[in-house]
């Protein structure tokens, strides 16, 4: 008596779409995105389509919510600011603050009053920074 | 007499699986922690403390309010206020400062900051 061989089981769905599909959006989301530390109090920057665009990076950012509560890292308030100067002499120790002063990136909620900015710019002059970038949505 | 083993008829196809698992697991990854939108800055200037010496010509102040524009205390529309600003500079150098007024918000300062930005008004300050 002779059985023939049982069929050898194909595969319920070919795998190789899938993969090249999940590939194709792995290599996407690589591209398109940049990783950035969240933001430690919530801030929706204002929108524009007339800014430069670029330079929301850099080695020094503040963060500054709708209510007004300033945020570097864990510091808030009156801390946040004492931190962002020890950050500043930390960072002026290891480049040259004197020809190449640091921009410090200002991430302010679209919400905030804008009468709050003043005095905290009047903070920041004091604290030694020539310019702030403060970061917006384009458009 | 010598039996030899078959040779294998084809090599077995190496399970894919751990692979999608990992690659999902990726996938997963980066659509939670990446961040998207093209993000721009504008640049603001800050005053020197207790140094106004260096101010070159006419006061240059714009006033913004939740609705409008002044130009040192005169409203204009504010499609007409880089045109206003141009005979009270000497060059697109200047500074001009801004004044936001009680109810304005952020986005009303950017959308003015954006507006002389455009113009080629480059140094601005925000004072109170």
């Amino acid at each position: 008596m002779r059985f023939d061989a049982p069929p050898r089981r194909a595969p319920l769905e070919p795998l190789l779409p899938l993969i090249n599909v999940v590939f194709l959006l792995l290599v996407f989301f690589l591209i398109s995105s940049r990783l950035a530390p969240p933001d430690p109090v919530p801030v929706a920057p204002p929108v524009t389509n007339s800014a430069l665009p670029g330079g929301a990076e850099g080695p020094l950012v503040l963060h500054l919510a709708a209510d007004g509560t300033l945020a570097l890292g864990v510091a808030r308030g009156d801390d946040a600011l004492a931190a962002l100067a020890a950050a500043r002499a930390a960072h002026c120790q290891r480049a040259d603050c004197a020809s190449a002063p640091p921009a410090l990136v200002l991430r302010a909620d679209a919400g905030l009053p804008a009468a709050a900015l003043a005095p905290l710019l009047r903070d920041l002059a004091a604290m030694g920074f020539g310019a702030v970038r403060l970061v917006a949505s384009a458009g | 007499m010598i039996l030899f083993a078959e040779p294998e008829r084809r090599r077995r196809r190496p399970n894919l699986t751990p692979m999608i698992d990992v690659v999902f697991l990726l996938l997963v990854f980066f659509m939670m922690a990446a961040r998207f939108g093209a993000e721009a800055t504008l640049d603001l200037a800050l005053a020197v403390p207790g140094g106004a010496g260096d101010w070159q010509g006419p006061p240059r102040l714009v006033a913004v309010s939740p609705t409008g524009v002044a130009l040192n205390g005169v409203p204009l529309p504010e499609a007409d206020l880089p045109a206003a600003l141009a005979p009270l500079m000497a060059g697109t150098g200047d500074a001009v400062v801004l004044r936001p007024a009680d109810g304005a918000d952020l986005q009303r300062l950017v959308d003015v900051v954006a507006r002389l930005t455009a113009a080629g008004i480059g140094r601005l300050y925000v004072a109170d």
